[in-house]
């Protein structure tokens, strides 16, 4: 049975449609990818998975059941663990926190019962703070235990956050852009380690994600869209040699395309400004 | 051990000690005997500190509210208010002393009227946010005030309803000792709210409402949590100002004393730091010794001859000094009172004496998500 499919995905913002029939499954312990160039609609069918938009229409189910309208708080709860494409965390709070923040819906105890600072709740606490340092530990991030996530680097927070996801303990996991902002050789630990998440752990992942190596090292089936359509589906090795999915990245003409490596804009402005 | 360096009340200060713990409590003896001994001296300085011990209750309620979910509130007074005409009409029986379970009962019922006003203000207000935010807070807090209040057969025909405090609690130090366990039992709550799922809930709401969701919180839900366990504090505060008076007088909560408490109310947890509790508790009482109500001013006014000046401007001295250390709090140290202690009582607790926080403070955050900033 899969664990997330969705049938017929539509979702239109006033004259747009973001999303265009959309069809997608994740079986259990697979790794599925999601590709496709900027504006595609790759996060827009996230929020629409999760909950954060309701798609025009179309349906969403989970482990069998249908899922479509139910809010996204409910759906955390359920099993649906997804991160943002720009860290999705509590920024005020150091990383300890945000991971007992993260396992809400696991602690166990009401607001009422919360307040009232009964055994039960410092017996459940203690366990959340240990769990989450098992989590710290899985992903060795113990050293930053205690610091306020507002002054890590970009690349331990992506981590971080994909730890937080963890925390809520999902059985699909949606990763936005896992790998932004890390360099080759991070992504490519990125790689192994939710290769190794998933033996560890048995989750399901759908992961948005650009660089194509590290979706050739994880991915076992691989949707690209494009303008909100479905343009190709298949195992990581077909959807890379697939004409029309190289056409969409690079607009055409795309060996020389290919070859090109273009600077970041603001080295660019460096560049010209010191010629 | 994981557990303790958890169930610390101020963030960011982790790495506590056991000789640290000593030198704490070696400098708050100090505290706890003035805050016991000082208001016994006479009944007015008694008064006075049970006053203080209101407007902490206060600013417990507002710590909930604004420090952690992030919600501004100009309407404060409305449930402060109602809480002081519920507990007066409770007990308000025409006899000179309340037979201490009705009173205990005014007091209760006072939470849970104040509580369920502003589960209704959270439930009109839960989808938004700043300036609009603010603005509904303040029009609910004046026509709930207008409305509700004036009503005579509430309001004991214009003339005030007597709320006399049983006679345990008869003499001004035992009333005060009296407010001083209930501002414990809010402190209370807002220790568990921080420690628990709930306060880590309610500060996800703040920071960002979509991450909050996705850690599986509900936001509204949430939201009208901290509406109605804030109200209820300010409403059993309430309670405790109506028996402090002995009286409701809607004269205190109507225009511009109304208005007046609720601009303190902000002003004093925003100059106290969002979310850190005892400087909030700080700042309260500080408010409160400067408030247009506050017994102590007429006295200083008495003894240094400021009678005709204070007289006069009473309504404006706390909005004058509450104005000025609002704009210092937002342009120097947004993080409030406890980003200027911040590096003090690290130095205290042995570590090197640094203005820059490493790991940045929490207050600041607080600020730059919530409603306040508008």
């Amino acid at each position: 049975m899969s664990v997330l499919e969705v049938t017929d995905l539509t979702i239109r913002f006033g004259g747009l449609t973001a999303i265009d029939g959309l069809n997608l499954k994740v079986d259990e312990w697979e790794i599925v990818g999601l590709m496709g160039p900027n504006g595609a609609g790759k996060t827009t069918a996230f929020n629409c998975i999760t909950g954060f938009y309701k798609p025009t229409h179309g349906r969403v189910f989970f482990k069998g059941n249908e899922v479509t309208k139910v809010p996204p708080h409910r759906k955390a709860a359920m099993g649906i663990g997804r991160t943002f494409q720009n860290v999705g965390m509590v920024k005020s709070e150091t990383a300890l926190e945000n991971l007992l923040t993260a396992q809400h819906t696991r602690a166990g105890y009401g607001p009422l019962q919360a307040i009232s600072g009964s055994s039960v709740v410092r017996q459940r606490e203690r366990d959340l703070v240990a769990h989450s340092e098992v989590i710290l530990d899985l992903l060795g991030l113990s050293a930053i235990r205690d610091k306020r996530i507002g002054a890590l680097p970009y690349g331990t927070l992506k981590l971080l956050e994909l730890g937080c996801a963890l925390a809520t303990d999902p059985d699909v996991l949606l990763l936005d852009e896992p790998s932004s902002g890390m360099g080759p050789e991070e992504s490519d630990e990125l790689g192994e380690r939710l290769l190794s998440l998933r033996q560890e752990l048995g989750v399901t992942m759908l992961l948005i994600e650009h660089h194509v190596p590290l979706v050739t090292a994880v991915c076992d089936y691989v949707y690209v869209l494009n303008f909100g359509k479905l343009l190709a589906e298949g195992d990581p090795e077909s959807i890379r040699n697939h004409p029309e999915v190289i056409a969409a990245y690079l607009g055409g003409e795309a060996p020389e395309a290919l070859e090109q490596t273009e600077l970041p804009q603001d080295q660019q402005e460096l560049a010209e400004a010191t010629s | 051990m994981v557990a303790d360096t958890q169930a610390l009340p101020l963030a960011g200060k982790r790495e506590r000690t056991l000789g640290r713990l000593g030198v704490r409590l070696l400098a708050a003896l100090p505290l706890i005997l003035l805050v016991l001994l000082l208001p016994a001296k006479d009944d007015n300085f008694s008064h006075v500190a049970a006053y203080a011990a209101i407007f902490v209750m206060v600013g417990l309620s507002m710590n909930v509210l604004t420090g952690y979910t992030g919600q501004i509130s100009l309407g404060h007074q409305a449930f402060l208010g109602l809480g002081a005409l519920t507990g007066a009409n409770v007990v308000s029986s025409g006899v000179h002393s309340a037979d201490p379970f009705t009173f205990a009962l005014g007091l209760l019922i006072a939470a849970a009227a104040s509580g369920g006003a502003a589960l209704i203000l959270g439930a009109v207000a839960l989808r938004i946010r700043g300036l609009y935010l603010a603005l509904v807070t303040l029009v609910f807090g004046s026509v709930f005030s207008d409305t509700i209040f004036t009503l005579p057969s509430l309001n004991g025909h214009d003339a005030g309803v007597p709320a006399y405090r049983p006679d345990a609690l008869a003499t001004e130090y035992r009333y005060y000792l009296f407010a001083l366990a209930m501002v414990l039992v809010c402190v209370y709550v807002d220790v568990w709210v921080r420690r628990s799922k709930v306060g880590r809930g309610l500060i996800a709401v703040r920071d960002n409402e979509l991450v909050a969701q996705a850690f599986g919180v509900n936001v509204l839900g949430y939201k009208l949590i901290a509406f109605t366990i804030s109200g209820a504090m300010a409403g059993l505060a309430g309670g405790v100002f109506a028996f402090w008076e002995q009286a409701f007088s809607d004269k205190d909560f109507l225009s511009v004393a109304g208005f007046n408490f609720a601009l303190t109310f902000v002003v004093m947890v925003v100059v106290g730091g969002l979310a850190n509790r005892g400087e909030v508790i700080a700042a309260a009482v500080f408010f409160a010794l400067v408030s247009p109500l506050s017994p102590l001013l007429p006295w200083v006014a008495d003894h240094t001859h400021w009678g005709t000046f204070y007289g006069n401007n009473k309504f404006y001295i706390s909005n004058v000094i509450g104005a000025v250390l609002l704009l210092q709090t937002i342009v120097m140290n947004p993080g409030g009172l406890g980003q200027v202690i911040g590096p003090f009582d690290s130095w205290f607790g042995g570590k090197k004496f640094t203005l820059h926080d490493p790991d940045g403070d929490a207050g600041v955050g607080a600020m730059e998500d919530s409603s306040v900033r508008a």
